[in-house]
């Protein structure tokens, strides 16, 4: 029986639940989603009690299934005041779905001052006050959950920031290695931190392997479904290589790189912090060019990155984070890039909130172009001891933009704008603008065009065709977000037909059930109304889905394009 | 009329331009007019190696490309992620799953 587990910060008490039957084809993001959209109330505010913070493995998390370590936390975001579901890799996943817990649901808020840990096991869960790691940070909770407890129990906890209830704070995610994942984006830490709750454990002894409806044809496809991640040169070969960072090259290129807060499209050091520079230091010095964000991983996009003493700095160092610090602050130095990366990982900080950040706050005269040791020191002089410069910070780009009156704030509904510029690719401002996410770079991601009728070329600096490519991304992007599987499937998909298959014929043979192709993104479709629902009730309507005004003003080079979409064709996204 | 154009290249093909000593960017200069393929051939590099191409940092297709001396071209290999490969157009749907070696 999959359960529902509904953990009361009020009164400090746990109810277990069955999952009610309308819940039981849904996962993921489908399922934080609308559990936030049927219990929360829309206009209440994100830290008070009547938000709830949820988690949900997803609908084929836990199995043998390649890739399908992911699931999602869901909550109204502080940061954007829209509905939030952020996405993670690590053990939590797979643990959570073999206790056969189908949605873990912290609901109300302490009264007092003290501070809670949450354990979650066999027998249920179990809720104590924690003392010890309070104003610790996110490695020091790692050390001694392990010291205290056990290595092997799953983590999820909140640093120094999301103690200070801040708009840029994360939640973390242990990884396989004891190293950190992240729920990042949308200020869910700060969630998390209203509840009082420092960290989550959770145990998986005595848990049992998912029970299949069909284990035969779920082999089967799985077998598929593997072969074509690894067929696929993206995912079995591009991404396994060189990870994310390939795109810093890639995106100059195209004059779609965001450089110094969006004043230009394209960055002078760019080879500085490319992937190809990544993977020559990675190879030099020791570390591992490819490496899993969770238990049976093929992609292995991450890696880990050392210094040049060979020492581990971090891991999961992505090309939104690199692109933030390094073309947006102009830090042309990769290694400072990971070391701020991993004081960002301590903290518990959006990595890619943070960086936008820092760029407005040197075009705001706060510290230097380029300064990364100054970007050290401000995250742990200011923000993780929560000084008034560091709660400004910590607010996020808006609350620093606004704080010093600048015009150059690149937010969609309060959320940092990441790493392609709309101006030079149309498409991707669609989907920033439209996105109930607030702006959001993995809402719309690449899927099969032969399933969802995304034909043909769009060019990538004009408006034509870029609504409806949007509208198709984010449709299957939410459905493969409540899969449970990796966002980076959608590149076999796009050109594999056999791979979407294979997941459809998956979660058939794991719940004994017959979806179809048309089910699976009926899912996706739904779950864009339900948030676009809640949306409209929390007040953010077809007004805030737009670009910030300064695209509109200012062009950027090599192209010296502006954004120039209509608004009236941007609120035909939702026509659907 | 001839004239230069200047390369560069992404990922394992810049490990290539370095094994045959070209800097990023290399200056190759050419007859005149030419194909995408063309190119490809007189830079011996093979079609599987390159899945589309930036020209004047725009992306185009391989297949009707035209290269003209003073353009600026970056060779894009098969493996290239991210939501640039749509929105930007790498992802071009008339090519053929051989190109990508798929063995199905």
């Amino acid at each position: 029986m999959a359960k529902v587990i509904r953990v009361n910060m009020t009164d400090l008490t746990v109810r277990t639940e069955e999952a009610p039957a309308a819940w039981a084809g849904l996962g993921g993001r489908a399922l934080t989603s609308t559990i936030v959209a049927e219990e929360v109330p829309p206009t209440c505010h994100p830290l008070g009690p009547n938000n709830k913070l949820v988690f949900a493995p997803g609908l084929l998390s836990g199995t043998a299934a390649a890739n399908s370590g992911r699931f999602s936390a869901g909550a109204k975001s502080p940061l954007t005041g829209t509905i939030k579901e952020s996405n993670s890799g690590g053990t939590s996943a797979r643990l959570l779905s073999r206790l056969d817990i189908k949605a873990l649901i912290f609901e109300g808020q302490p009264v007092g001052d003290a501070w809670y840990r949450v354990h979650v096991n066999k027998d249920g869960v179990t809720i104590e006050q924690e003392t010890e790691t309070l104003g610790k940070t996110n490695f020091a909770v790692l050390e001694s959950v392990a010291s205290r407890f056990s290595e092997d129990f799953g983590v999820l906890t909140i640093g120094p920031a999301g103690e200070q209830m801040m708009g840029i704070a994360n939640i973390s995610v242990r990884d396989t290695e004891g190293k950190l994942r992240s729920f990042g984006r949308g200020g869910l830490g700060a969630v998390m931190g209203s509840k009082k709750i420092k960290f989550i454990t959770i145990d998986g002894d005595g848990s049992s392997p998912i029970k299949l409806a069909d284990p035969n044809a779920f082999k089967a496809a799985s077998m598929v479904f593997t072969k074509t991640l690894k067929d696929h040169p993206v995912s079995g070969q591009g991404l396994y290589t060189y990870g994310t960072a390939v795109l810093v090259n890639i995106l100059h290129e195209a004059g779609g790189l965001p450089t110094k807060n969006f004043t230009s499209g394209q960055y002078e050091h760019h080879e500085k912090i490319s992937g190809e520079k990544m993977y020559e230091n990675i190879t030099a010095r020791g570390g591992e060019p490819s490496h899993g964000c969770s238990n049976g991983c093929v992609i292995q996009c991450s890696q880990v990155y050392k210094d040049t003493a060979g020492n581990y700095v971090t891991s999961g160092f992505e090309y939104e984070t690199i692109w933030a610090l390094g073309a947006d602050c102009c830090i042309d130095d990769l290694d400072i890039i990971a070391e701020i990366d991993n004081v960002m990982d301590d903290l518990g900080v959006d990595s890619i909130e943070t960086g936008v950040m820092f760029a407005v706050a040197m075009e705001a005269g706060i510290l230097p172009w380029g300064d990364g040791k100054e970007i050290i020191r401000l995250l742990r002089e200011e923000v993780q001891k929560a000084t008034p410069l560091g709660r400004v910070l910590g607010g996020g780009t808006l609350a620093v933009g606004k704080a010093y009156g600048l015009t150059r704030i690149p937010v969609v509904k309060g959320q940092a704008i990441p790493a392609y510029d709309p101006r030079a690719v149309k498409g991707i401002g669609v989907t920033y603008a439209t996105t109930t996410m607030g702006a959001d770079h993995t809402a719309g991601y690449s899927i099969a065009t032969n399933i969802l009728n995304v034909g043909g070329k769009v060019d990538p600096l004009t408006n034509v065709g870029q609504v409806e490519l949007s509208r198709n991304l984010q449709i299957a992007t939410a459905a493969i977000d409540s899969t449970g599987l990796c966002l980076f499937i959608a590149f076999p998909a796009l050109d594999i037909p056999e791979c979407l298959g294979s997941a459809v014929d998956m979660i058939n043979a794991r719940y004994g059930i017959k979806l179809t192709m048309d089910d699976v993104i009926g899912l996706g479709k739904t779950v864009l109304k339900i948030e676009h629902e809640f949306n409209l009730k929390a007040g953010i309507g077809p007004e805030q889905d737009r670009l910030p005004e300064f695209f509109e003003l200012e062009s950027i080079a090599p192209h010296n394009v502006k954004w120039d979409m209509d608004q009236k064709e941007l609120e035909s996204f939702w026509n659907f | 009329m001839g004239g230069t154009i200047e390369l560069r290249a992404f990922m394992g093909l810049q490990m290539l331009f370095r094994e045959r000593g070209w800097s990023i960017p290399h200056t190759f200069e050419i007859e005149g007019e030419m194909t995408g393929e063309d190119l490809l051939v007189r830079l011996d590099i093979p079609r599987d190696k390159v899945e589309s191409f930036f020209i004047n940092r725009l992306a185009i297709a391989i297949e009707g490309s035209v290269i003209r001396p003073g353009d600026r071209v970056a060779l894009v290999p098969p493996g290239v992620p991210g939501p640039h490969r749509l929105l930007l157009g790498i992802h071009n749907k008339a090519k053929s799953r051989e190109l990508f070696g798929l063995s199905h």
